[in-house]
């Protein structure tokens, strides 16, 4: 696995196989609810298919066979011989887990655990029921050595199971004279695909008495799987295309196709070169005797009409041969529907919007310069420039940007798995999907949110019998939503459970310290207890949760996103809590003012309105103004950020700001408009400042830090406190 | 500061003894004044020397983060080695500059920005010439230098990046209540 291009397709192969797996999960999922939609279970069965074939490429003889014995159960349940029922879904997410596992192993290069193969044999005897008999004998063998050629169920064999393209090829007599070599065919086509087998075909070689050396007898029968087309295939032959007969055939062709061959290209003797078709794994026995079959009723008819026909009359044949080519268009759709989507290394992503944005800084300062020099085209082609610039710019950064939905849809499985193992009914509603965020956000959100998800299956939500005693429907509801609020995203995981106890909270809160016995502290600041490390409500300690590690650790992991979290409970109706995160990368609307000589950039959302600050000469000290009869707290930036004395010259302005139902005013120098901007991260070194969430650069090339207003606003709270 | 070093000093000097070996393929070194004061660095670590120029001030970081600066759409910390090594701020001047620097924490690789008095030369020093680090007596912390590199008759303080820009030590900030 040296070779770096086959390394690269090794990654496509596992990503792809990863997301077809993802796929399968999904599906089984769905089908839980409607057993029995085929388009479904044609497209459950085409996951494990296309995951056969690749790992069958790689030669992955332990994903094949595995992948073999689940394919057949699902080529059973999809003509309806196997019913689904719970136990068989729960036997097929079993495998998918399995496949996942093996791939991941195999791709490594590493051979499976046996632990892992244990596994595999325990599923593959529970799966031996559904596979039909031939498999329960002997499960975890491949049942064909090749594991390509399988054995369908007769009502689709007109379209043959060979995946491959099939080349028949008889070279000229001439070929050698004229000095070509068909060994290099072969070797060209070699290279376009993998060649599954090829045999050679001598039939035609004379006694040694006559043989001539000079003469080519030779004939190919070759099978190869590549995703090449047809005319490149044939361009292998080009040089020599006046000098043999050749046959190309899809994958998967009809068996009359193979018919047709036959009877071209092995000048009678078509039973013989069937087998030998059989052999080499292009053709099944099956589907060699129905070729045969078909040839054979039509000799019986005078005069013989063409291979077309003979399809044309057979009306059992035709609407199989149209279901074919059908399915096969089917196909094709798909494959585009993927070739839309393309993989791109995150690095090259990041690489390419730095350098959009260097694009802008130099499309400003060349705009700039062009008015200098007064040239009014110039000036012109420098604006459409700049706006093309600005495109560019918006584009690429959505290119990061990914949905949550693929997340959020992932609990699907983790709310059935752990509902079922409390035995509680659990319905997950999922709003706000298409809510988008930073990849590498959403990365680091999988953990919080699976503990989160898993809390309130375990404390939250009751058991059947103690829903209905209190008035609730038996199955209860857990949500997870998705939607923007002032510049940040939140995602919320609300269910309608039993809610959390304030009074035994606070109980537990004194019990270990926490809190002083005769505080008096509100709903809400109890509720944030429930995330201080060693302080977990659950009365029994179960295998999902409750051994006091939970909440805090979820806490540090929202806190590295520079989020923040809260709760929200009512006894007896539920508890909602919220995981409120910046965008990171997000493009905001910010609003630019200026604090001593630096920039610095609001979240226009939570931008309310601004004022002069007319009276601000000697008043500096001043903590407070009146809105309109309404009490506003000032934050003096520039002393908040040391930044130096208020220059009494300059008058002062506030920009009117709210966070959470809370108003404050920022008192700054300079006012200086809306625009729209990228967050840049501010790295590690930045990590423990509060009160600035990120930096960006201006159209100047200059850098302006992005305030944090939730931060700056609660710690004024606390310094007010602390002071009083 | 000083007293610290003093009271480690077998263990910071074994530590030098060390971090001197590992020198030994690092062959070139870029050389630059701070506090008057010459130091190098191997060239590996160093990727680019820009003007100092555009260096925006973060409120509310120590005096050793001099701000950030935009490096080709990139936000990038400037440390000043003059606070980080003495206490005193670099004073900018026509020859003040600040080199780039590739530095690893954990498993991630960022730029950071070191602000220097002046940029020198590049120095070709030979394993044989670096001596291990005196256990007190040199005008940095002892952890900060893995080795002295002896050039003609004068010795260069050769810097261990990963201390000196070590993202622990220089994440520590002041709380926001406290600076008000």
């Amino acid at each position: 696995m040296s070779n770096p291009n086959l390394d690269q397709v090794l990654q496509t192969f596992v990503s792809e196989s990863t997301e077809l797996l993802v796929q399968m999960e999904e599906i089984l999922l769905a089908l839980e609810g409607k057993p029995n939609d085929e388009e479904t279970l044609h497209a459950l069965f085409r996951t494990v298919h296309t995951v056969k074939g690749g790992a069958g490429i790689f030669g992955f003889d332990a994903v094949v066979d595995f992948a073999h014995i689940v394919e057949n159960v699902l080529d059973r349940l999809r003509n309806g011989q196997v019913v689904l029922d719970h136990a068989l879904i729960e036997w097929l997410l079993k495998s998918r887990d399995h496949l996942s596992g093996l791939v991941e192993t195999v791709s490594t290069g590493n051979e499976p655990e046996p632990a892992l193969i244990e596994d595999g044999k325990k599923i593959l005897a529970a799966l031996a029921g559904y596979a039909g008999e031939k498999h329960a004998s002997k499960p975890g063998l491949p049942v064909e050595a090749t594991g390509r050629v399988e054995r369908e169920d007769p009502r689709e064999s007109i379209s043959v199971t060979n995946e491959a393209w099939h080349l028949s090829v008889r070279f000229g007599a001439d070929v050698l004279r004229n000095g070509l070599d068909p060994l290099s065919c072969l070797r060209y086509l070699g290279t376009l695909g993998e060649v599954v087998s090829a045999t050679a075909i001598w039939d035609t070689l004379p006694e040694p008495a006559i043989f001539d050396p000079e003469t080519c007898y030779l004939g190919l029968e070759v099978d190869i799987k590549t995703s090449a087309t047809k005319q490149a295939i044939a361009d292998a032959f080009q040089f020599i295309r006046e000098e043999i007969r050749i046959r190309i055939l899809p994958p998967q062709a009809t068996v009359a196709d193979y018919l047709a061959t036959l009877e071209e290209m092995a000048d009678g003797d078509a039973p013989r070169l069937g087998d030998l078709l059989v052999k080499m794994g292009a053709l099944t026995t099956y589907e060699l005797e129905e070729a045969l079959r078909l040839q054979a009723e039509r000799e019986r008819e005078t005069p013989p009409p063409r291979m077309g026909e003979v399809m044309v009359e057979n009306s059992l044949a035709v609407p199989e041969v149209v279901e074919a080519a059908l399915q096969h268009q089917q196909q094709r759709r798909e494959q585009t529907a993927t070739a839309r989507h393309v993989r791109v290394d995150a690095g090259k992503l990041d690489r390419l919007i730095d350098l959009v944005g260097e694009l802008v800084v130099v499309g400003a300062s060349q705009g700039l310069l062009a008015k200098r020099l007064g040239d009014s085209a110039l000036t012109e082609s420098a604006s459409v420039l700049s706006r093309l610039v600005e495109e560019i710019r918006e584009v690429a950064l959505r290119l990061r940007m990914v949905q949550i939905g693929e997340t959020f849809s992932r609990f699907q499985r983790v709310v059935r798995d752990v509902a079922r193992d409390l035995q509680k009914e659990v319905k997950l509603e999922v709003n706000g999907a298409e809510t988008e965020l930073d990849k590498a956000m959403v990365e680091r959100l999988a953990d919080p949110l699976t503990h989160l998800v898993r809390n309130s299956l375990d404390h939250g939500l009751e058991l059947p019998a103690d829903r209905e005693a209190a008035g609730k429907p038996s199955q209860g509801t857990l949500a997870l939503n998705a939607y923007h609020d002032s510049g940040s995203v939140v995602i919320e995981v609300a269910d309608d459970g039993r809610g959390i106890d304030h009074q035994r909270v606070l109980a537990k809160a004194v019990a270990a310290g926490l809190m002083s016995h005769d505080a008096k502290p509100s709903h809400a600041e109890i509720l944030q207890l429930i995330f201080e490390p060693g302080l977990s409500t659950a009365a029994t300690v179960t295998d999902i949760s409750g051994r006091g590690v939970g909440m805090d650790v979820v806490r540090r992991a929202v806190d590295a996103l520079r989020g923040t979290i809260e709760v929200e409970s009512q006894l007896g109706i539920g508890t909602v809590v919220r995981v409120r995160l910046p965008l990171t990368l997000a493009i905001i609307d910010g609003f630019l003012v200026g604090i001593g000589g630096s920039f610095y950039v609001a979240p226009l959302d939570m931008v309310v309105e601004c004022l002069d600050l007319v009276d601000a000469q000697g008043n500096q000290h001043r903590g407070y103004l009146s809105l309109r009869g309404e009490v506003l707290p000032l934050l003096w930036l520039r002393r908040v950020f040391a930044a130096g004395d208020v220059d009494t010259e300059v008058r002062q302005s506030v920009v009117v700001v709210h966070h959470n139902g809370r108003k404050a005013g920022l008192v700054v120098d300079q006012l200086l408009g809306e625009f729209q901007t990228v967050i840049k991260p501010l790295g590690e070194v930045f990590r423990r400042l509060s009160g600035i969430s990120g930096a960006t650069i201006l159209g100047s090339g200059d850098v302006a830090l992005i305030l944090d207003v939730p931060a700056l606003i609660q710690h004024a709270i606390v310094r007010t406190t602390v002071v009083a | 500061m000083y007293q610290l070093t003093k009271g480690n000093t077998r263990s910071t000097a074994m530590q030098a003894v060390a971090a001197a070996a590992a020198v030994v393929e690092m062959q070139q070194y870029l050389s630059f004044i701070v506090g008057g004061e010459t130091y190098a660095l191997g060239i590996l670590d160093v990727k680019e020397i820009i003007e100092y120029a555009g260096v925006t001030r973060v409120p509310m970081m120590p005096a050793t983060i001099r701000g950030i600066i935009n490096l080709r759409g990139k936000v990038v910390p400037v440390i000043d080695l003059g606070v980080r090594f003495s206490g005193v701020p670099t004073e900018p001047s026509r020859r003040t500059c600040i080199v780039i620097v590739d530095v690893e924490s954990g498993d991630t690789r960022h730029d950071m920005g070191v602000l220097v008095e002046a940029v020198n030369e590049v120095l070709d020093i030979s394993p044989e010439n670096v001596e291990p680090a005196p256990a007190f007596g040199a005008a940095v912390r002892a952890d900060f230098i893995r080795g002295m590199g002896r050039v003609d008759d004068r010795f260069v303080i050769l810097l261990d990046v990963r201390r000196v820009l070590s993202v622990e030590e220089l994440a520590q900030v002041q709380t926001l209540a406290a600076s008000a």
